[in-house]
Formats: structure tokens, sequence, C-alpha cells
């Protein structure tokens, strides 16, 4: 995993993540979520669009006009309340599982 | 929920979210910086954001839609055969489907019209001599004012029981003096229907008691067409009977049951049913009854509990039961309106399903045989990368597009020609008159359509190949045979074939009925007669002196009008619509108990030329005479059928019988030949014929003319004023006008079925034909082989015209069989003809084979003319 792809399903739940603190555009997004993860993590801008259009119509992030640090206007990506919610329930959910692997891992 | 709005809002907003979405990546691409411009494939990835809205299989239905649209529009030949074909099926279905929807399945438009019956007495053993006549019904029983009267008193299981029954007077509103059919009825039968009034009020208990006025409510339509819809006519005072009937009603716009109406009055306003003979007397049967069952019985307890009192009944008045006892059966209202029609349009219904399933199979080959020229489009298709599932859901919507505009067609035809199958239907049940294209029958129709769109779509999308390598090597395989679509379409022909030749069987039995009944001999001749009816109102022309002085005068009138060959009265013009009426009798010297209890037979009144009038032949005895008055001793004249029923062994000239117990005794005086007077299907029924100088209710006239008859129609109508001008005529026609309205519903289903089973036959010989010119195409190669190898042209032509015959071959064994087995359900409508008449098999048969020939050796002759050069160089 040298380029180090991501575990399947857990993009959406890093995306929510990286909004929490306040709203990004989709380029900061991808930054983020890469220095973060201390580049262990890249994000394919493939993968992001979609997965953004998703949240949109699931109502968990909005869109609002803003402007980069390159001077254009771009939208910036805000978590709803919705997302804050779902962004637990993802956590909580992603943590069981991983708890579910270290002890399988550990144990074996 | 949320969610589903902001999906609709993104689809409506779907370009200025795409263009942010665009920003937003060319953004993020600037962003990346020099190092990194392998940002993928934009377009693709635009695609994939955008797919993530969830619309795309709206889009992608919406592309195959306009695809498909254009596909069809730049094949208008294959188009407009194929929806012509769809709309003609899909056309006759919805409209035998709205007549089934309207008459058979709506429930009646009456309050819980499920809980209406209607009640039936029988004599408990058959009649003697019904047997003979194989007429079963003819042992029905009506009922007596004190029958009911005691059912009311005594039943646990109806709420109301309310009697009924129809006749003609004659009112007069100061215009012109009008015969309407009044519903005679008590007081809360419309309360039993669950009617309320249009205006004014219905009847209610003080309109039946003996000392009541007469009143009168009007049905809508009467009330429409004569009053012109004026509100203002209650109140009004009409004479009917010399009485005076003041108009407290107008029933609303719902349709009549059991029988269409013009107005109705209570039971103590009609004067037969007021008489004492008919209201004291128990075995004075002369009315209907209906019921209202209480909520939770059903037609068997009903049955139960009315058979409780009936027996109760006849143990106390023995004289007026037959020994065996009365049977009282019932039926619920909806199943009784439209027993009659039932078998008649589950056939037609069944035809037009098969000329649908013909269209489906015929545009399905049309479909399969276009295939093979798009085969090349599809392998392009699926080369770019076009999914195996878009590519049939393609075709699908492509068959749908197709099936739903043939449904639309269909729509128009039906609500043009549903006003014919309309009058048709009301020959049979006054349910008719519901009949309309509803919400139910729009659905049934585009059910209909999205079905057929299916059904003859799926052929062709389903055998599409999935070998693209050999569809794009153009013309590769048009050497070898297909086997594969080959089988497909020879089973689809084989399939049309057989259907067709069904529906023709069912055309053909139904027409050979109808010639025979045409070519019958009914027992008269009807050539050259005018009939019309001339109701005496009985009120002014009290006795028999009055109706002869009448009638005696308008013979005179006439008589002296030239171009009049002879003038007769009858009680009833042969073949007109209408029932026996039955009475009791005895033969005098033949107890009654010795004839299995009631006898009953039907007695007509002639004037004493009406046999030779009619051409009703003397076959012993002697005719009516001048001498037979009204104080010369009474005579009877009786039909063969009559004689033979009731004197088997005897000579029946001067025996006597009695219509009343004694009181007046006829002496038969002569045999006549029989005459089927209620119907040319039915066997004659027994008849006494009574003499009109002794008993002078013949109120039908009939006059021989020289030229057309209904020429004279004027002149009657002169003649009956000039001697009384409140005096109404109807029913002005010609006997044979009545002879062929009496056929008319055999006449109309003979040419709806002959008209399927002719639609059915052109589309299978087009199918035929289309699948003989495509082997023929598909082969020009192999036969150009053989010309060039020195086969003859003729035995290449019987070579493919063998081919197309196994179809038919195959198609018509399939039919025959199947014929055989499903015959049977039509034997309800056929008369003298067994659903398995081998000359109406035969006939067909040859019909189809001579037509399947055609189909096949018109293209099947190409071949013929088919140049071995060209055709080797052909590829």
């Amino acid at each position: 995993m040298a380029k180090n792809e991501m575990l399947p399903g857990t993009l959406g739940m890093l995306v929510l993540r990286v909004l929490q603190p306040g709203a990004l555009h989709g380029y900061a997004i991808a930054q983020r979520i890469h220095t973060l993860s201390n580049d262990l993590l890249q994000v394919e801008e493939g993968s992001l669009y979609p997965a953004l259009q998703r949240m949109l119509i699931k109502g968990w992030v909005r869109a609002e006009w803003g402007i980069s640090e390159t001077n254009r206007k771009v939208r910036f990506y805000k978590l709803t309340a919705a997302g804050r919610k779902q962004l637990q329930s993802e956590m909580t959910d992603f943590g069981r599982v991983l708890q579910g692997i270290h002890a399988v891992l550990n144990k074996a | 929920m949320g969610e589903f709005f902001r999906r609709i809002y993104f689809f409506l907003n779907q370009r200025k979210l795409d263009r942010e979405l665009a920003q937003d990546m060319a953004v993020h691409r600037e962003m990346l910086g020099d190092d990194r411009k392998d940002f993928g494939n934009p377009t693709l990835l635009a695609e994939q954001s955008h797919e993530a809205l969830g619309w795309g299989w709206l889009e992608r239905l919406v592309q195959d839609l306009r695809y498909g649209f254009r596909i069809l529009v730049k094949n208008p030949g294959f188009t407009l055969i194929a929806m012509l074909a769809l709309g003609l099926g899909i056309g006759a279905n919805t409209a035998l489907f709205s007549v089934v929807y309207g008459v058979l399945i709506k429930p009646l438009p009456y309050t819980q019209g499920s809980q209406l019956v209607v009640l039936k007495q029988t004599a408990a053993a058959p009649m003697k001599g019904m047997q003979h006549n194989g007429m079963a019904s003819m042992n029905n029983v009506a009922f007596s004012a004190l029958d009911i009267t005691d059912y009311r008193k005594q039943t646990r299981a109806f709420s109301l029981l309310e009697e009924y029954h129809s006749m003609g007077f004659i009112l007069l509103d100061g215009q012109e003096p009008t015969r309407v059919t009044t519903g005679v009825v008590s007081a809360h039968f419309f309360d039993m229907l669950g009617i309320k009034p249009l205006y004014g009020r219905l009847f209610n208990d003080g309109d039946e008691t003996k000392e009541s006025d007469a009143v009168l409510v009007l049905s809508y339509p009467y009330w429409k067409n004569h009053y012109g819809g004026d509100p203002s006519i209650i109140g009004r005072h009409f004479r009917m009977n010399d009485r005076v009937h003041t108009v407290i009603g107008v029933l609303p716009p719902v349709p009549q049951y059991p029988r269409e109406n013009d107005v109705y009055m209570t039971t103590v306003a009609c004067p037969f049913r007021s008489s004492p003979m008919m209201a004291e007397h128990r075995d004075h049967r002369m009315v209907e009854l209906f019921g209202r069952l209480k909520p939770g019985e059903t037609v068997e307890s009903g049955t139960s509990d009315l058979g409780v009192i009936v027996s109760r009944l006849e143990k106390t008045y023995p004289e007026s039961y037959p020994p065996q006892g009365l049977n009282v059966s019932m039926e619920s209202l909806r199943t009784r309106l439209t027993e009659d029609v039932r078998p008649m349009l589950l056939i037609l219904l069944a035809t037009g399903g098969l000329v649908l399933l013909i269209a489906c199979a015929n545009v399905a080959n049309l479909a399969l045989a276009r295939m093979m020229r798009r085969e090349q489009e599809l392998a392009v298709r699926a080369a770019l990368g076009a999914s195996r599932g878009r590519l049939v859901r393609q075709l699908l919507t492509e068959s749908t597009l197709l099936s739903v505009g043939g449904g639309l067609l269909g729509l128009v035809l039906a609500s043009q020609c549903l006003a014919l199958l309309v009058t048709f239907v009301s020959r049979f049940t006054t349910r008719a008159a519901e009949v309309n294209i509803s919400l139910p029958v729009l659905l049934f129709t585009l059910t209909l359509s999205l079905l057929t769109g299916l059904i003859f779509g799926a052929a062709p999308a389903f055998s599409q190949r999935t070998n693209l390598v050999n569809s794009l090597k153009e013309g590769n395989n048009s050497a070898t045979i297909k086997t594969d679509g080959n089988r497909i379409r020879n089973l689809l022909a084989v399939g049309q074939v057989a259907i067709s030749f069904i529906l023709l069987i069912g055309a053909g039995l139904m027409i050979r009925s109808f010639v025979k009944l045409q070519q019958l001999d009914a027992g008269y001749n009807g050539d050259h007669i005018l009939a019309a009816n001339i109701p005496l109102n009985f009120s002014k022309y009290k006795t028999n002196q009055d109706n002869l002085f009448f009638f005696d005068s308008l013979k005179q009138k006439l008589q002296a009008t030239p171009g009049v060959l002879g003038v007769a009265f009858d009680s009833g013009a042969p073949l007109a619509p209408g029932s026996p009426m039955n009475q009791d009798f005895q033969v005098e010297g033949q107890p009654n108990t010795d004839r299995d209890g009631m006898q009953q037979t039907s007695f007509e009144v002639a004037s004493s030329n009406a046999f030779r009038l009619l051409g009703i032949p003397v076959l012993s005895g002697r005719n009516f005479t001048d001498q037979d008055k009204d104080q010369a001793p009474p005579v009877a004249i009786v039909n063969r059928t009559f004689a033979r029923h009731y004197f088997p062994n005897e000579d029946p000239l001067n025996k006597r019988i009695t219509p009343d117990k004694g009181k007046t005794m006829l002496t038969i005086v002569g045999v006549v030949g029989d005459v089927k007077q209620f119907g040319l299907d039915k066997d004659p029924v027994d008849t006494v014929y009574l003499s009109m100088a002794q008993f002078s209710m013949a109120y039908t006239v009939l006059i021989k003319t020289a030229g057309d008859p209904l020429n004279y129609a004027s002149q009657l109508r002169k003649a009956v004023f000039s001697i009384d001008k409140d005096q109404p005529i109807t029913d002005v026609k010609t006997l044979d006008e009545l002879r062929g309205d009496s056929l008319a519903a055999t006449r109309i289903t003979s040419i709806l079925l002959a008209l399927f089973a002719a639609l059915a036959l052109i589309i299978a010989a087009t199918g035929l034909s289309g699948v003989t010119a495509l082997l023929v195409s598909q082969r020009t190669r192999e036969i150009g082989i053989r010309l060039a190898l020195g086969a003859q042209r003729g035995e290449v032509l019987a070579m493919v015209v063998k081919q197309s015959m196994r179809v038919i071959l195959i198609g018509l064994g399939v039919g025959i069989v199947v014929a055989l087995l499903v015959s049977r359900v039509m034997s309800k409508l056929l008369f003298d003809t067994p659903p398995t008449d081998p000359a109406t098999l035969a006939g067909v048969a040859l019909v189809l084979l001579c037509v399947a020939l055609v189909a096949s050796y018109v293209p099947a002759r190409r071949v013929t003319r088919v140049n071995p050069l060209i055709a080797l160089r052909a590829e």
C-alpha cells in the first residue's frame, strides 16, 4: 500500500471528520486528509467528488460559495447537523470494527 | 424525507450543479500544480460525480425513448404496420372490456346492491308438455298479491319485499296521446333499491291504500324528452285509465331495473292489479318480486326462509297451489341482469384477446426480421461498451413505445365503436347504459399496451446474439441458416395459423347457425305484411262490442285503400318481441292431477282470416267463421304442438277445454300448423287460438299489401285517427323486419366474430408472407448455388413452399385440436349446429389453407427470379 489507498467505505467518514472544525473546499479536503494522515493516505479526486455529491444529496454537507487561497470562486463544503450525527455513528461503528479486528489479530 | 426533495431539487437544477462541480474540479486541478496534472479523465470524473446524484436511470430512459422514437420515425413502414396491428387489437379489447366492465364487473349503482335479489317461483314438478318443448323456464310462476302479503308478514330474512310489473297505458297530457311503459310497483320499491328522487318525492305507504289518489313518478329520460327537464312538472295532472294522476316526483338518471319504464305508479293505480280478481285471488299470479336481504343474510338463508313460508301456505290454501307444491328460489339481481349476455361477452372478449395475441406474434415477427438488419448497429453499440442489459432495455423501450402508440390508437378506435357495441348489448341487459370508457378501462388499456410491448419486444430483445465479432463482420453469415431466429419465427407463425384457425371456426359456427336460422321455416309467410299494435284504451273501449266496432271500422277503411289485399287481426305478430301469455287450463274429462299439477298454454286471439293471411295451414277441422259470434258457443283452434301434447292418441276436434275452471268451455274446432311465434331459435309453444269475434282482444293489425308494406303506414295512421283521434299506434313494422330484428343478436355476434376472424386471418397471412420472404432472402445464395448446379426453378419453388406448408399444417393441426377442445363454450350461442360441426371444420380449414398457400407462394415466387450469377456474387 505504497500510495496508500483507503479502506473501502472510510472516505466518507474521513471527509466528514475533516469538515468538523470548519468548511473546506474540495482540494483542501484532499490536502487535509493527506497531511493529517502523515502523508500516508492519498485521496483520489475521482472518488472525492462523487462522494461529495452523494453527501450533498444525503444532506450531510452543504455547499457555500467562497474564495480559495488562489483567489478563485469555489464551493466550500460545510458539515450539517445531520452530517455531525452521521459522523458520530460512523466513527462509533468503525471503532467497534477496528477493535474487533485488533482483537483477532492479537489473539490468533 | 428531506433526501427525496433534495434529489428532486438536484434533478431540476442539474445544469447549474454540473457547472459548479466542473468549477470545483478545475480549481482542484489548478491547485495540484504542474507536478500532478494526471487528475484523470475529467469527463469521466464529471460523469461519475453526476451519476452519484442517482438520476441515471431516468436520464437513460429519456435517452432510450428519444433514440427509440428516432428509430421508429426512420422506419415509417414498420412503425405504421405495427401500430395499426396493435391498435386494432388493443382497440377491440378496450371496447369489449369497457362493456364487460360496465355490465359484468361494476357493482350495481345502488346502495348495497349485493343484497338485492330477484325471486322466482317454479312448479315443483315440470308441467306436462314442457319436457317436450325443452323450455324449462316456462314453468316459472309469477307471484300473486296475496302471496306477497303473506311473505312480507312472515319473512325473517328480508328487510323489504317489493313487487313489480310493467304494462303499457295511454297517457293524456293535453298534447298527443302517448303510450307509456309503466312500472307498477309497491310503495317501497325505490326504497329497496336505495334511490332518492331528483325532484319531489317517491312513493310511500300513503300512496298504496284503496283511498289513495293516483300518483306518478317520471323516469329521468321520459321527463327530459317530453317535458324538457322542467322541474315545475311536480303537481301536474295527467289522465290515464280515465283517472287523474298527479306527478309527485322525478327519478334521478340511474339505470332502471329490471326494465326501462317511462313512468311508475303504485299497485292501487293499476286497473288490473287493483281489480278484485287480482287483489283477492291467490292463484292469479302475475307480478314479479324483488327483495332486499337483511344484512348478514345470504341467498341461501333467504331461500330457506321463504321455503318454510311457502310450505306453510300450501297447507293453509291447498286449492291455490299445485299438488307438488311451489319452489321458491332466488338469485342476485346482478346475476339476473347479466346472465343472458355473459357467455357472449366472454366469448367476444376471448376472441379479442386472441386477435391481440396474433397481432403481437406478428409484430414480434416483424421486429425479429428487423433485428437481423440492426444486428450491426447493436454490435457497434456493444463494442463501444453498451452492456447487454442496456441493449435489451433499449429494445424493450422501443417496443413499449410502439405498443403505447398502438394503445392510444386503440383507445380512439374503441371510443368510436363503443356506441355500436352498447346498442348491441342493450338488447340483452339494461346495464348497457352504464358502459363507458372509465378509469378502470383506461388502466386496462394501459396495462394491455405495456404488456403487449413486453410480449412482442421480448422475442427480439432476448434472441439478440452475444457474438459481437461475427456480427461485426459484415454479411459474414448470410449463407448459413440462422436456425435459432428461424425457429422462433416459425413458432410464431405456427401460433398465428393456429389461433386464426380457432377464430375462423368460431365465426364459421356462428355464421352457420345464423344461416340456418334465417332459412328456417317459421310456419308462416310474412311476405308483404305490415304489422302494427293498436292498444285500445280499455277505459274507453269497455266491452267486446266497443272493440269489435273499432276494429271493424278500421278494417273497412283499410280495405277501401287501393293496394291493400287483406286485413286481419291477431293478439301478437309472429316474432314480435315478447313472451307467451301463459294461462292455466283444463281439458274436459282429463282431471288436472293426471297432468302432474298445473298445466298452462299460451292463449292467442285471431280474426277468422288471420290464418289465411299469414299462410298458416289448417291441418284438420275448420277455421273460425262469421258464425263464431259473441252469443254462439265459444270455440278454439289449437296448434299442432298442443294437439300432440294433450291428445296424443285421439282426435282433438270437438274436445272441450276451459281456461277458468269450467266457467267458459271452449270447443276445439280446428288444428293449425305450428308457428315460431316467440323466436326462431325456440320451439313452438302450446297455443290455443280464440276467435276474435268472441274475445275481441286482438290488438295487432296485419295488412297484406301489393307494394312495399311500409308505404301503407301513413294510410294506417290516417284510418286510425279518423276513427279515434286519441288512439296511439305503436310498433309499425313489416313482418320481415320483425323477423330480421329477432335475429339481430345472432347476426351481430356473427358479424363481430367474422370481423375478428377476418382480421386474424389477414394478420396471420401477412405474417406467413413475411416469414417466407425472409426465408427466401436468407437463402438467396444457397438457391443460387442450387440453380447453378442445375436445379429446376420449379423444384426450388416447391422446396420453399413446402417449408412454409409445414408451418401451415402444424398450425392447422394445433388449431384443430384446440378448437375441438374449446368450441364447446360456444354451444350456448349456436342453433342446430354442433360445436364440432365437421362441415364447418372442413370449410374453414380449406379457406385457411388457400389463404396461407397464397400468402407463402407470392413471396416464394421470388426464388424463380434469382439469378444464380448475381446471387453468388451477392456477398
